[in-house]
């Protein structure tokens, strides 16, 4: 949906930009970007609940402030939304402007709904674990900390989507064999698991953090409802480097539904990581891995598929270990 | 027989099982199957490491590694020769670390060394899986694409040609794994006339024992007891 953005002052990302694809994987080291970039696209789904301000001229904006552009693939690519500064403290104006060519180019209304319905997500284990209040399960918060709630929503409302988040999460996890929810006299929903071995039920706060986090990401991959654009800051943690390729299979289905026998719209996933394990399982899909630099205090990014010689680097070695000898970019600044 | 197993995944895995005993034609006991490489070169260099380990901790008579040929220089039969070792050949690379390993080994747990068995999927596994279906698809058609500088397919195309999509789920790719290796029903020669790379392994596989391993209807099996250890 979000077919490019470019930076100008924000943060370390003076002066960058990054053409997205249906399935981001950003790598890099601390500070190079990759949460403001996710933190950008968030801020542009907070503005667009406003009401649109008109166009205000250059002479009235802060030019030295922050400014991120946003251009869209079709329907919306008629198209730009720009945020920037109306002074030095505040950045909250949002312009969206027609651009000469492209479809959509009055539709801002069409593209705002997709707007809204960005979401980022820094999944937290205790907050998954937590019980959470029944009504609160439309749609998993930023936390997944109404995972429960989502949960026993999901299964009293699709039942058949239900179903198949419990197959997927009792074939990836097959120490477990059923996800049991219970309302309680509080108005919030627990959760539990079923053990295979011992046919127990296993409270979440007994289960490990990267099960809870598979879950999680597992209860989004199956939403009959997806948000139209998905962040997910590390997306491998807590999880074992085996684990990993369901991680990638997991979040591939929300990005490519057609793969999966699904009709849904595609979601734009934007993931970030720093696991080497992870990178390995994009060598046959390097232009979904993006890059991201710190040069002193500037960071920008570019795509692995940049480089002239990806091609002869991947017969060389696994990626990840290319990424850890520095010879991909993306790795600490030495002193 | 008791067999351990090294490759990328746990659908090569699932489909190297089967061939490994429609070669033998009997049922294998896999040892350590935990074990797993992160491709290429890493399953180089963790080899010695899982020799030593299956030769003084476990029970394992061999050890069946198969790795893809990706892009490196193919096997051929002039590197068979005597004290031949091509560098850029991922069999002559995988026999040497074998050969090295081993001989350092001293005799343990009643054997002297763990039998080696080493396959090459020429450009990837997905060729083998192939076999019998796609006749453009061979070792031979690779070789001779990379001699004329245009190759017949990439390994995204067999790809897609198994698994109908170039993002298949593990459980999707180890059904077409399985499905495909199936249809030879035990008969695996259509695979080693089309990819030497098997043939190899199939050679490894049989030299284990004293005597032929006989295809499915055939005579010539050997007990179990005759294994060469």
């Amino acid at each position: 949906m979000i077919a490019s953005v470019a930076f100008q002052r924000f943060k370390a990302l003076r002066n960058a930009q990054l053409v997205l694809g249906p399935f981001n994987l950003v790598i890099g080291p601390n500070g190079s970007g990759k949460t403001s970039l996710i933190e950008a696209l968030l801020r542009l789904r907070l503005l667009a609940k406003l009401p649109l301000r008109s166009v205000v001229a250059e002479t009235e904006r802060t030019l030295e402030g922050p400014e991120i552009t946003f251009r869209f693939s079709p329907p919306f690519d008629g198209l730009e939304a720009r945020l920037s500064c109306v002074s030095d403290q505040v950045c909250d104006l949002l312009q969206v402007a027609p651009r000469p060519k492209g479809e959509g180019s009055n539709d801002w209304p069409g593209l705002r709904s997709r707007v809204l319905r960005i979401r980022g997500y820094v999944l937290d284990h205790h907050a998954i674990a937590a019980p959470a209040v029944a009504k609160e399960g439309a749609e998993l918060n930023a936390s997944a900390g109404n995972l429960a709630a989502v949960l026993a929503t999901r299964q009293a409302h699709h039942p058949a989507a239900f179903d198949r988040l419990v197959a997927d999460f009792t074939r990836i996890a097959p120490e477990f064999t059923e996800i049991g929810t219970e309302l309680g006299e509080d108005g919030r929903v627990r959760f539990r698991l079923r053990l295979k071995e011992e046919d127990t039920w296993i409270e979440p706060d007994n289960v490990s953090q990267g099960t809870l986090y598979l879950l999680a990401m597992i209860t989004l991959a199956h939403d009959p409802d997806p948000p139209s654009i998905v962040c997910i800051e590390e997306i491998d943690r807590g999880i074992h480097p085996r684990m990993l390729r369901e991680v990638r299979d997991v979040l591939y289905r929300l990005s490519y539904p057609a793969a999966f026998g699904e009709t849904r719209t595609p979601v734009q996933l934007i993931a970030t990581t720093h696991s080497p394990y992870l990178l390995d399982l994009f060598c046959e899909h390097p232009e979904e891995v993006v890059i991201s630099a710190k040069h002193g205090a500037t960071a920008t990014f570019s795509r692995l598929t940049d480089r002239p010689d990806i091609t002869e680097m991947l017969a060389e070695s696994p990626l990840g270990d290319m990424w850890y000898s520095g010879v991909l970019g993306g790795v600490p600044e030495n002193e | 027989m008791n067999v351990a197993l090294l490759s990328e995944s746990p659908a090569d895995e699932a489909a190297l099982r089967l061939l490994v005993e429609a070669v033998l034609q009997r049922p294998i006991r896999r040892i350590e199957p935990a074990l797993r490489a992160r491709g290429w070169p890493n399953v180089a260099q963790v080899l010695p490491a899982i020799l030593r380990h299956l030769h003084f901790n476990t029970d394992a008579h061999a050890l069946v590694v198969v790795v893809d040929a990706d892009d490196s220089v193919v096997h051929a039969a002039d590197h068979d020769r005597p004290g031949y070792f091509h560098p850029r050949c991922r069999m002559c690379q995988l026999r040497a670390v074998f050969r090295q390993t081993t001989k350092k080994l001293p005799a343990a747990r009643g054997r002297e060394r763990v039998l080696r068995g080493v396959g090459v999927a020429v450009p990837a596994i997905e060729a083998w899986y192939l076999a019998g279906r796609d006749p453009e698809v061979t070792e031979l058609a690779w070789t001779e694409g990379q001699q004329r500088g245009r190759l017949p397919y990439t390994r995204a195309q067999l790809k897609y040609r198994v698994y109908g999509t170039d993002r298949p789920t593990l459980p999707h790719e180890i059904d077409c794994a399985l499905r495909e290796i199936r249809r030879h029903h035990g008969d695996v020669r259509r695979i080693e006339h089309d990819h030497p790379g098997f043939a190899s392994l199939a050679r490894d596989l049989r030299g284990w024992f004293p005597g032929p391993v006989a295809f499915e209807g055939q005579s010539g099996k050997v007990p179990v007891t005759d294994i060469k250890i």
